[in-house]
C-alpha cells in the first residue's frame, strides 16, 4: 500500500501546482459545456443513447453506425440503443452500479463486486426473464479462464478479485446454478435472495423480515409505509411485536400492526434461513425454524409462533391489490422460492424495473402525463418477455432528446 | 391455584357439568395451566401457636382456629379497625374482632367470608363499598381484607381460589354513541372551551402550578379530549364522571354552587353527545349477545407465591396521589405520587418525570423484615417507556445518589441490581447487570424478578427466566442497611435517576424466590382478567352455547381479548359439525376496523374436541381498542358463518394512486464516479489498470459524483476529476501511445516551437475529437474550445489562453507538461462530465 501511494505522490506531484492553474480553465470549460445545449439531431441522439446506456462516449465509428440506425426510425433506434449495450462498459459500469444499491441496507453504491449484483448483470447480458429475479436457482460467475479464485460460499473473493482486474463481465460470466455450488438444494434456492450477497445484507441477525423489506423497496419500488393497511387481521404477527410499546396499545393499532400484519406472514417463507457470520455462508435448515423467529417471545405471548415456512398474501385483499397479484398465482405457498415468484410476477414488480431502469437512462423519474404513458407502454412490453434489455434501449430511445 | 367450575344461572336444572363437577385435585391442576397457573401453593410460614401479648382468652382450639386468628383476627382486632364494634364490648353483630376468646370470633367470621372466593367475601365487601375503610381508598381496604383472608385459606385449601363460570346476562348489542364519530372541536367547542379551561385548568393540566392528572384540561384540545373521554358518558351524560364529581362528590365546584356546577357540566356533555351520531349495528351481521367486562367472571389474582411477601403495590386504585401497599403486612408502605406520574388504565402508574415514593418511617420495615432474614426479592412487573435511559431507578430503597440499601434500574437494554452489603460499596456498587448483547429489557411489558440470598448472591429473572450468570460478588450480609431510607418507584428519591415508564405491580419478599417460585408469579400475569361468555345459542340452536374470552385491560388504551374458546355450559347439550369462520369482535355496536385476529378462524365446533374449557377455537390475542372505558364499553362477535347462517363480507377495494406531476427535471445529468473513470479511459485510450491511475481513482472513487443529478454537483467533485484527468493525461503523454494520439506533434522540442501557432494545434485538435466528440451540437462550439486553450488570431496576437499562460508561466513547464495541462483542461471539464 506505501509502495503504491508513493508511487502515486510521485507521479502527482510535479503536476500539483499545473494542476491548480489548469483548474480554472477546466471551469471555464465546464461552463462552456452546461450552456451548450442545443436542438438533438439523430447524431446527438446516438451519443447520448450510447452515454446513458454505456456510461461512456462512443468512438467515431460506432457513432456513425448508431447516427444512421436512429435516422431510421423507431426500430433503428431501437437497434442503435442495442449497438451501445454491446459496449463492456454497459455491463461493468452501468449495470454494475444500477444492482449494486439493492445489495446492502444502505443503498450503497461503492460496494464490491458480489454474486447478487453478477447475476443481476448476467441474466440482463443473456436476457433471461427477469421475472425469475426472486425465484431461480441461478447464478453468475466469473469464468474459469479468468484466473481468478473460485468461487466461494464463504466469502467473496471471487468476484472482487473479477472487479479489481476490471475483467470484462460482457464475456466474462458464465452461468450456473446456486444448488450446485452454495450447497442449497434446489427448491431452496430464490434468485438474488439467496445469494451469498443478499444472505449476508438480510439474513444477518435480526428477524429476517429485512430481506423481505428490502425487496419489496428495491423490487416492488414501496416501502412499508406504502403498503401500510391497518385493516388486515394480524393473526400472522409474531410474539417479538409488542402490542403495547412502551405501554401504549394505540401505537400498534395505528403504526405497527399496518405493516406487520401484511409482512410477516409473507416473511415466514424464510423461516428456515440464516446468515452465519462465523462461516460466512448461508444456513438452510430445512423442517427447523431459525431461532430468530422466537426472539423476544415473551414481547406478546399470545402472538403467533411461526411453525414452518409456509407464506400467505395477505395482500391479496384490501387496498395493497393496488399492487397488482398474478391472479394465476395462488398467493400462497410454501418457502422463498414460491413467495419470490409471487412477487416477481405482480404488476408492481414490473413496473419498478421499469421505472428503475428509467430512472437510469433518463437520469430522472417519470414525470408527467406522457412519461407515464411511455412507463406504461415499457410495462406492457416488458410483461412479454422480461427482457430487461429490451426495457433498457426503449428508455434510452425515449430519452434520447428531441 | 385457580380452579374453574362452569355453572349456568339460567338453567338452574344443569348446574355443573359433571365432568367438571367431579374435577379431582389432578383435573384442578389441568384447569390452573388452562388460566395460567403455576407451582403449587405452599404453607403460610408463621406459625406460631404463642397468644400475642395482649390476648388472655383462650388458645385457638383447632390448626384453622390458629390460622384465622394470625391472618385475620390479629389484623383486624385492634380499635382502629373492626375491632372498634365488632367486639363483644360494643356488641355490633358479628362478632368476628370480639378480644375474649378468639374461637368465638372465628365462629363469627365463618358467617362472613368465603374462603374458596375470598374476593367475594362479606367482609370484602363490606369495606370495599367503605364501610369504615381505615385507608382513603375502600378499594386498597377491600385488597388487603382479601389477602387476610386468602392468608387464613391457604391454610386450609390446597386448591386455591376456585372459579365459576356463570351464565351472563346478555343483551343484544344495543345502539351507542362513539367517540369515534365524534370530532374534538365539538368537543373543544361545547365542552373543553367553556367549562374544563374555565374550571378545571388549575389543576388538571401539565401546565398548572399544581398539575395534577388526569390532564383532560390541557391548552391543547386534543390532548385533553383523549383524557376527557372516560369521564364523560355520551348516551347517558347525568352518568359522565364530570357530572357525579361535581354533583356527588362537591369536588370544586364553581361559584354557581354544586348543584348548579354539575347541571351546568351536564348540559354541556349533553350538547356534545347530540353532536355525535348513534352507531347502529348492522343488521346483516350474524352476531352474538354483548357484554361489558364487568358482566364477566374474573379470572385472575388468587395464585401468586406470596408466603414471604412483605410489601404489595398493585396500583387498583386508578385516582388520587396514594398508591397503597396491599400486602397486609403493617406498616403499610403507602406511596405518593407526585411529579408526572399517571394512573395505567388496568392497573399501574406510567411514570413520566416523577415518582411514587413511601415515608422513611413505614420504608423501614423493609429494613426490620430483610435484614433479619438476610435475603429478599424485588418483583415487578413493568413496562419501560424506551431503551435509551440510563440508570433509570425502577425501584429503589436508597437516600440519594451515594447510598442505598438496594436497587433495580435500567440501563439502556439491561437490568442492573444494586445492593448494599459487606461486599459491596455504600451506593450498592458493583452492579449486576443483564447481559448487554442479549437486549433482555425490551420496551414491553416485563415481568423482572431481582433476587438476593448469600448463598446464591443476586439473581435476575425477567419473564421467568433467569437472565444473569453467577453474581461476581460473593454474597454478604445485610449488616450495614440503613433504616432511613426511603422506599420509591420510578425516581431516585433525589429525584435524580428518572425511568420513564409503566409499573403494574411491585412486591417486595424477605426471601430469595426460588426459580419455581417466579415461574409461578410470572405464570399468574398481571391485571384484572375476566372471563366473557358471548351467547350463541340462538345462532346455532345450542342451549348454553357461548363464545368464552379471556378479556383484560391491556393498557390504558386497549383490551386484550385471549384464547377464545367454545363451550356449552350445559354438557349435555351435544355439538358436531357446526362450522365457524371468520370471529370478529365488535364494541359499542360496530365491528372494530383494527386487529381482528380471528378474521381467518376456520374451524367447527364439535364436542368431541372439548377440554376442560371448552373446544379450543384459537391460541392468539387481539388488541381492542379501548373506547369509553371498561364500565361502559359493550363488546359482542360477529361471525361469517357460524352454523346456517353467513354474513357475505365485502373487502376494502384496491387503493387508487393518482400520480401527481413532479417539477419539470433536468433533462441532462453528470457521469457518475465509475462513469468518469471509463469515459476517461475511452477517451485517452489509457489502461483504467495502469498503476497511478487505478491508485488515484480508487483514492478519489468516493469523492467523485456518485448520483447523476447536475445540481448535486459540487466544488469538491471538480477537484477530484481535476486531479483524475491529471493522472489520465499524463499517463497519455509519457506513455507508449502519445505518438499516435498526437501524431506529428513532437514532444522533443522546446516549448516555444512546439506549441509554435501551426503545431499547436497537432495537441488541440485530438483531444476536442476524442473527448468532446465531433461536430455533436450538444456540446460546446469546437471553436470556441480550441480558442479558451490556445487561440491565435489572424494578426499573430494571442489573447489570454491556456498554452500561451503556460509557456510564461514562472514553473518553466516543459512541452510534455503543457501537453499535460491541456490534455487536463479538456478531460476534466463539463464536455466529459455532462452526459
Amino acid at each position: 500500500m506505501n509502495n503504491r501511494t508513493t508511487a502515486y505522490q510521485h507521479f502527482a506531484a510535479p503536476w500539483t501546482n499545473l494542476a491548480m492553474r489548469c483548474l480554472a480553465a477546466i471551469i471555464v470549460l465546464a461552463s462552456t459545456g452546461l450552456l451548450s445545449v442545443a436542438d438533438a439531431g439523430p447524431r446527438e441522439q446516438a451519443k447520448r443513447i450510447h452515454d446513458r446506456l454505456a456510461g461512456v462516449p462512443p468512438s467515431e465509428a460506432v457513432l456513425v453506425q448508431m447516427e444512421a440506425d436512429v435516422q431510421a426510425g423507431n426500430a433503428g433506434a431501437i437497434d442503435a440503443a442495442y449497438t451501445a449495450m454491446a459496449n463492456p462498459n454497459f455491463y461493468n459500469v452501468t449495470l454494475k452500479n444500477f444492482a449494486a444499491p439493492w445489495t446492502n441496507r444502505e443503498g450503497d453504491a461503492f460496494v464490491p463486486l458480489n454474486d447478487y449484483i453478477a447475476t443481476v448483470v448476467g441474466m440482463i447480458r443473456d436476457d433471461v426473464p427477469f421475472n425469475q429475479l426472486l425465484s431461480a436457482d441461478l447464478l453468475y460467475i466469473g469464468n474459469p479462464s479468468l484466473g481468478v479464485p473460485p468461487y466461494s460460499s464463504s466469502n467473496n473473493s471471487h468476484y472482487e478479485a473479477i472487479e479489481s482486474n476490471n475483467h470484462d463481465m460482457q464475456t466474462g460470466l458464465v452461468q450456473t446454478t446456486q444448488s450446485s455450488l452454495t450447497g442449497l438444494p434446489p427448491s431452496a434456492t430464490a434468485g438474488v435472495m439467496t445469494t451469498r450477497a443478499a444472505a449476508e445484507a438480510f439474513f444477518v441477525a435480526g428477524t429476517n423480515r429485512a430481506m423481505f423489506r428490502f425487496t419489496m423497496m428495491n423490487h416492488m419500488c414501496n416501502d412499508m409505509e406504502q403498503v401500510h393497511d391497518t385493516k388486515l387481521p394480524p393473526d400472522r404477527i409474531r410474539q417479538d411485536v409488542s402490542r403495547s410499546p412502551g405501554g401504549d396499545s394505540r401505537l400498534f393499532l395505528n403504526n405497527c400492526i399496518g405493516c406487520h400484519n401484511g409482512m410477516d406472514p409473507m416473511a415466514q417463507a424464510f423461516a428456515y434461513y440464516n446468515f452465519n457470520p462465523d462461516t460466512g455462508s448461508i444456513e438452510y435448515t430445512p423442517g427447523q425454524v431459525q431461532p430468530k423467529y422466537f426472539n423476544n417471545e415473551d414481547n406478546f405471548p399470545f402472538g403467533f409462533r411461526t411453525p414452518d415456512d409456509s407464506w400467505d398474501n395477505y395482500w391479496r385483499a384490501g387496498q395493497n391489490q393496488f399492487l397488482g397479484w398474478d391472479p394465476s398465482l395462488p398467493g400462497s405457498g410454501v418457502g422463498a422460492k414460491s413467495m419470490g415468484e409471487e412477487l416477481a410476477n405482480s404488476d408492481a414488480f414490473a413496473s419498478c424495473q421499469v421505472k428503475k431502469v428509467f430512472r437510469a437512462v433518463c437520469l430522472r423519474a417519470p414525470e408527467d402525463a406522457t412519461d407515464r404513458s411511455q412507463v406504461d407502454q415499457m410495462v406492457t412490453s416488458f410483461k412479454t418477455g422480461y427482457s430487461m434489455k429490451q426495457t433498457f434501449a426503449e428508455a434510452a430511445v425515449y430519452c434520447m432528446g428531441q | 391455584m385457580d380452579q374453574v367450575q362452569v355453572r349456568s344461572m339460567t338453567t338452574p336444572a344443569l348446574t355443573k357439568r359433571p365432568l367438571r363437577a367431579s374435577a379431582t385435585a389432578a383435573l384442578a391442576a389441568v384447569l390452573l395451566a388452562a388460566c395460567g397457573g403455576g407451582a403449587p401453593t405452599t404453607e403460610n410460614p408463621v406459625t406460631s401457636e404463642t397468644p400475642p401479648v395482649g390476648y388472655q382468652g383462650p388458645p385457638p382450639a383447632t390448626a384453622d382456629v390458629q390460622s384465622f386468628k394470625l391472618n385475620v383476627w390479629d389484623n383486624v382486632h385492634t380499635s382502629n379497625r373492626c375491632g372498634a364494634c365488632h367486639n363483644e364490648s360494643v356488641n355490633q353483630a358479628p362478632l368476628f374482632a370480639r378480644n375474649d376468646d378468639v374461637n368465638l370470633a372465628y365462629e363469627a367470621a365463618n358467617t362472613v367470608v368465603n374462603l374458596t372466593q375470598p374476593g367475594n367475601s362479606r367482609l370484602v365487601e363490606k369495606v370495599g363499598t367503605g364501610h369504615n375503610c381505615w385507608l382513603s381508598s375502600a378499594q386498597a381496604c377491600a385488597d388487603i381484607m382479601t389477602t387476610w383472608i386468602e392468608g387464613w385459606a391457604g391454610e386450609i385449601a390446597t386448591g386455591g381460589r376456585q372459579i365459576v363460570l356463570e351464565a351472563p346476562v346478555s343483551t343484544a348489542p344495543g345502539a351507542s354513541k362513539n367517540y369515534a364519530n365524534a370530532t374534538v372541536q365539538d368537543f373543544a367547542t361545547l365542552v373543553h372551551e367553556p367549562l374544563l379551561l374555565e374550571y378545571c385548568a388549575g389543576c388538571h393540566s401539565s401546565s398548572a402550578p399544581t398539575s395534577q392528572q388526569p390532564y383532560f384540561a390541557e391548552a391543547d384540545a386534543e390532548a385533553a379530549f383523549e383524557a376527557a373521554k372516560q369521564r364523560m358518558d355520551l348516551d347517558d351524560p347525568a352518568n359522565s364522571r364530570f357530572v357525579l364529581r361535581l354533583g356527588n362528590e362537591f369536588h370544586n365546584c364553581w361559584d354557581v354552587g354544586c348543584a348548579a356546577s354539575a347541571a351546568e357540566m351536564q348540559a354541556a356533555i349533553q350538547a356534545f353527545a347530540d353532536t355525535v351520531p348513534l352507531t347502529e349495528i348492522d343488521p346483516a351481521l350474524i352476531n352474538s349477545l354483548a357484554l361489558r367486562i364487568v358482566d364477566g367472571t374474573i379470572a385472575a389474582g388468587g395464585n401468586r407465591f406470596e408466603n414471604d411477601q412483605v410489601a404489595l403495590w398493585e396500583f387498583k386504585t386508578g385516582s388520587g396521589t396514594t398508591a397503597y401497599d396491599t400486602s397486609g403486612v403493617d406498616p403499610a408502605i403507602d406511596l405518593t405520587l407526585s411529579g408526572d406520574v399517571a394512573w395505567f388504565g388496568g392497573w399501574g402508574i406510567t411514570v413520566n418525570d416523577g415518582k411514587a415514593q413511601g415515608s422513611t418511617s413505614a420504608s423501614k420495615k423493609l429494613h426490620d423484615l430483610i435484614r433479619g432474614t438476610g435475603e429478599y426479592s424485588i418483583e415487578a412487573w413493568v413496562v419501560p417507556a424506551n431503551v435509551t435511559q440510563e440508570m433509570a431507578r425502577i425501584v429503589s430503597y436508597s437516600a440519594g445518589d451515594d447510598a442505598r440499601n438496594f436497587t433495580l434500574q435500567q440501563t439502556l437494554y439491561d437490568y442492573q441490581h444494586l445492593l448494599r452489603s459487606t461486599e459491596t460499596s455504600l451506593n450498592g456498587d458493583p452492579a449486576l447487570s443483564t447481559p448487554s448483547a442479549e437486549e433482555v429489557l425490551q420496551a414491553s411489558l416485563q415481568h423482572v424478578v431481582a433476587t438476593f440470598s448469600p448463598v446464591n448472591g443476586r439473581r435476575t429473572f425477567v419473564n421467568g427466566e433467569l437472565r444473569t450468570g453467577q453474581d461476581p460478588v460473593p454474597g454478604g450480609s445485610l449488616v450495614d442497611w440503613q433504616d432511613t431510607f426511603a422506599f420509591v418507584l420510578g425516581n431516585e428519591v433525589s429525584n435524580s435517576g428518572l425511568w420513564q415508564g409503566t409499573i403494574r405491580l411491585v412486591a417486595v419478599h424477605n426471601r430469595a424466590l426460588t426459580p419455581e417460585q417466579v415461574v409461578q408469579n410470572f405464570d399468574v400475569g398481571v391485571g384484572e382478567k375476566f372471563f366473557l361468555l358471548f351467547s350463541i345459542e340462538d345462532i346455532i340452536n345450542v342451549p348454553t352455547a357461548y363464545i368464552l374470552f379471556e378479556v383484560s385491560q391491556y393498557d390504558t388504551y386497549g383490551y386484550l381479548f385471549n384464547e377464545p374458546r367454545f363451550i356449552t355450559l350445559d354438557e349435555s347439550q351435544q355439538v358436531q359439525g357446526i362450522p365457524i369462520q371468520g370471529l370478529r369482535i365488535g364494541i359499542n355496536g360496530d365491528e372494530v376496523s383494527v386487529g381482528q385476529s380471528y378474521a381467518n378462524l376456520d374451524s367447527v365446533l364439535d364436542t368431541a374436541a372439548f377440554g376442560e374449557l371448552g373446544q379450543p377455537l384459537s391460541a392468539l390475542g387481539a388488541i381492542m381498542p379501548l373506547e369509553k372505558g371498561p364500565e361502559d364499553d359493550e363488546f359482542f362477535l360477529t361471525f361469517d358463518l357460524l352454523g346456517t347462517q353467513s354474513y357475505v363480507r365485502t373487502g376494502d377495494p384496491a387503493l387508487v394512486v393518482t400520480p401527481e406531476d413532479l417539477p419539470p427535471a433536468q433533462r441532462i445529468g453528470i457521469r457518475t464516479f465509475d462513469e468518469i473513470n471509463a469515459t476517461m479511459a475511452t477517451v485517452t485510450g489509457v489502461d483504467p489498470e495502469t498503476t497511478a491511475v487505478d491508485m488515484t481513482f480508487q483514492k478519489l472513487r468516493q469523492s467523485l459524483p456518485a448520483v447523476e443529478n447536475i445540481q448535486t454537483f459540487l466544488s469538491s467533485h471538480q477537484v477530484a476529476i481535476a486531479q483524475l484527468a491529471i493522472e489520465y493525461c499524463n499517463a497519455l503523454v509519457e506513455g507508449p501511445d502519445a505518438a499516435t494520439y498526437f501524431s506529428n506533434f513532437n514532444f522533443d522540442q522546446a516549448p516555444a516551437t512546439a506549441y509554435s501557432e501551426t503545431n499547436r494545434n497537432q495537441v488541440i485538435d485530438p483531444l476536442i475529437d476524442r473527448v468532446m466528440g465531433i461536430a455533436i451540437q450538444t456540446q460546446p462550439d469546437f471553436t470556441v474550445v480550441r480558442d479558451e486553450l490556445g487561440y491565435v488570431s489572424s494578426d499573430g496576437a494571442r489573447p489570454d489562453n491556456l498554452i500561451d499562460r503556460l509557456l510564461v508561466s514562472p514553473d518553466n513547464p516543459n512541452t510534455r507538461a503543457i501537453a499535460k495541462g491541456v490534455c487536463a483542461a479538456v478531460l476534466g471539464s463539463a464536455v466529459t462530465l455532462v452526459q
